[in-house]
């Protein structure tokens, strides 16, 4: 089914750029590009998901011949000096495109500078750079923060007290996603975020800080997350001996697997928001596009991927034990996300 | 006077006087409401910090030099095979403990054999190897959560009259390290070893036997703290232990240990654990923000260490 609409897409990409080349292979002109991942970072759940689906899906890609290679490689040390090394590595090698999970928004754009120099398509995703001559993938960690807000709202209009969970200290994405939980706050002033700890994401940091807080709040009504600490928060909240309030979980299955079992027992409601580790797949994707010479935007916009308490059975379903929610983009879906930022 | 000539006998009372006034601190902030509840987490989490801790206490008493800087990746190891081969189930319990053990016990001896065959200082030898364990751990499961069975998480979540199961093991624990350390041929053997080495060869100890011992044990703890907070927490991550690196060797240095080597106390672990898990959920209780809770952590913690130095010094 791929391979179809990428003949068609061939054909057309095929018309506006390579129209004199009669020769050109019928599958794809990408058909001899190699690209390469690389990745900053492979020491939590999320970005073994992120490569499992680089994998599954540039496998059968390669395998049927629509690029040469896709390899992906991980840098020991989450450091940019190394990451910055690996891609001076990847021009050497001669790679045709490198999709890049930055270790900083900054710091890698001297070697990413210099691969656009060398002829290299530099796509980046999740962790983006600033250099201006790459593609960017961007989240909207901003609205991510606010729709949770926005949800409670909707659920408790009365407001109340809210626990708010940080990322990791430091890391842009954390800011992003507390700057747009405090959007939220000021839209809605019924609530009130009486305390803020940081759970860097873990599941078992985030418990920890919420039990060492937790004694000192007055009532909550909600627990706003960032991914990956909603069943920590939810645990030291239940050992505390407290009501549950409303936790927004992150999209990994423990949490999706606490919250229908509470669905079940007391019909209890919340939602839960991330990224999709897949979002590589769909950087792939747009890699191949640019290198099948159609025009791409610098600047995508990824949606987020939210589950609700409809979608919540066939979510869980569909989540590995142990994984997370996940969704791993086609050919078509980059092609969609191209248009719509055109 | 006296005050002082008491802690200067006893390195290990500063950790517990800072974990106490910044527990009245934090409990200051709901006029005393959250007492016991603060005290509960902060006995459940410090206990964690202890067990890897009284590991790392016995290899720093080796000696200048003597680290073990494996413990996180260790733990990772141990809670992602033993919660995957247990897959849940009741009947695994046992096998799944003895995993963890013995996972921990092989990193201990596969560092000492980096330390003593390829004669690699130790901070360099448990750095090399701690990478090694934690690609094992990714490649194992790679970061997919199992979770561990019933019965274990409700132990390890639990309280028995209101203390905290694992604070209880830990505290067993360091009753056991306390009497190995103070009361035994051993203890005063690995003491022996970490006042001067020369010495320690010529009164004829089995040094190599000792450190390996030290080294075995350090990272067997590692392994049941891997299992442990693994089934607290509803499943191994890969960035578990990460923490526990600092923690490790904080707590031995807070609790009043030489980090030269040859003089720890035991019981100030538990005072500087407490005190660690204390100083963040102070701050975070008075609200301030990542970058001043992480800049007074730092001052706070070289007060306790300067107060608790000054004070040894002037004994001597």
């Amino acid at each position: 089914m791929t391979r179809k609409i990428l003949l068609t897409t061939a054909f057309g990409a095929g018309l506006g750029t390579a129209l004199g080349l009669m020769a050109v292979p019928a599958v794809a002109d990408t058909s001899d590009s190699r690209i390469a991942l690389s990745n900053n970072y492979a020491g939590n759940s999320w970005r073994q998901a992120m490569l499992t689906s680089w994998e599954t899906v540039t496998g059968p890609a390669v395998a049927e011949g629509v690029v040469a290679a896709a390899d992906a490689f991980t840098t020991g040390e989450n450091s940019a000096t190394e990451q910055a090394a690996q891609i001076q590595n990847m021009i050497l090698q001669g790679y045709d495109a490198i999709v890049v999970n930055a270790a900083s928004p900054t710091a890698l754009n001297g070697a990413v500078r210099e691969a656009c120099d060398a002829g290299i398509v530099v796509v980046s995703f999740d962790g983006i750079v600033t250099e201006p001559c790459a593609w960017r993938i961007a989240v909207d960690f901003h609205e991510m923060g606010r729709v949770q807000i926005e949800y409670l709202a909707e659920h408790l209009p009365d407001g109340g007290n809210l626990l708010e969970i940080r990322g990791l200290a430091g890391v842009f994405v954390d800011d992003e996603i507390s700057a747009g939980i405090h959007a939220g706050v000021a839209e809605h002033p019924q609530f009130e975020i009486v305390g803020s700890v940081h759970g860097d994401w873990a599941q078992d940091v985030a418990q920890r800080a919420v039990a060492g807080i937790l004694p000192s709040l007055p009532e909550i009504v909600g627990v706003v997350t960032q991914g990956g600490d909603g069943y920590g928060a939810a645990q030291a909240i239940a050992a505390a001996g407290r009501d549950t309030p409303i936790i927004i979980m992150g999209n990994r299955q423990d949490e999706l697997l606490w919250w229908s079992e509470q669905k079940a027992a007391n019909g209890y409601e919340t939602m839960s928001v991330s990224i999709a580790p897949g979002v590589s797949t769909l950087a792939f994707w747009v890699a191949q596009q640019i290198l099948d010479g159609n025009e791409v935007p610098k600047e995508l916009v990824v949606p987020f991927l939210a589950i609700t308490q409809d979608s919540l059975a066939e979510d869980l379903a569909n989540t590995p034990v142990g994984g997370v929610a996940n969704v791993e983009y086609t050919l078509e879906d980059a092609q969609e996300v191209i248009a719509g930022a055109m | 006077m006296t005050f002082l000539r008491m802690t200067a006998s006893r390195p290990w009372l500063w950790a517990w006087i800072a974990a106490v006034a910044v527990f009245g601190i934090t409990i200051a902030a709901t006029a005393g409401a959250s007492a016991a509840g603060l005290a509960q987490a902060a006995f459940t989490f410090a206990a964690f910090s202890v067990i890897v801790g009284l590991g790392q206490m016995f290899v720093i008493t080796l000696g200048p030099g003597n680290i073990d800087l494996s413990i996180p990746a260790t733990m990772t190891l141990a809670g992602t095979v033993s919660l995957k081969l247990m897959d849940g189930q009741e009947a695994m319990i046992l096998p799944g403990i003895l995993v963890a053990l013995g996972i921990g016990a092989c990193v201990g001896v596969l560092n000492y054999t980096l330390i003593r065959a390829l004669r690699i200082p130790p901070i360099i030898a448990t750095l090399a190897l701690s990478f090694i364990v934690q690609s094992t751990a990714i490649w194992t499961n790679r970061g997919l959560r199992v979770k561990p069975p019933e019965s274990l998480a409700s132990f390890s979540t639990g309280t028995l009259w209101g203390v905290p199961n694992v604070a209880i093991v830990a505290g067993l624990l360091t009753i056991a390290a306390w009497v190995l350390l103070e009361r035994s041929g051993h203890g005063r053997r690995i003491s022996a070893i970490g006042q001067s080495l020369p010495a320690a060869r010529r009164a004829g100890i089995p040094v190599e036997g000792v450190r390996l011992a030290t080294y075995v044990l350090c990272a067997t703890l590692a392994g049941l703290c891997g299992f442990l907070l693994s089934c607290f927490s509803g499943g191994a991550a890969l960035n578990m232990g990460a923490e526990f690196l600092l923690v490790s060797i904080a707590v031995v240095v807070i609790g009043g240990s030489s980090v030269a080597g040859g003089n720890s106390n035991v019981p100030g672990i538990w005072g500087a654990a407490l005190f660690l898990f204390l100083v963040v959920s102070m701050l975070n209780t008075y609200g301030f923000g990542a970058g001043p809770r992480l800049i007074l952590t730092g001052f706070i913690i070289i007060a306790v260490i300067l107060a608790a130095s000054a004070r040894g010094r002037t004994a001597a």
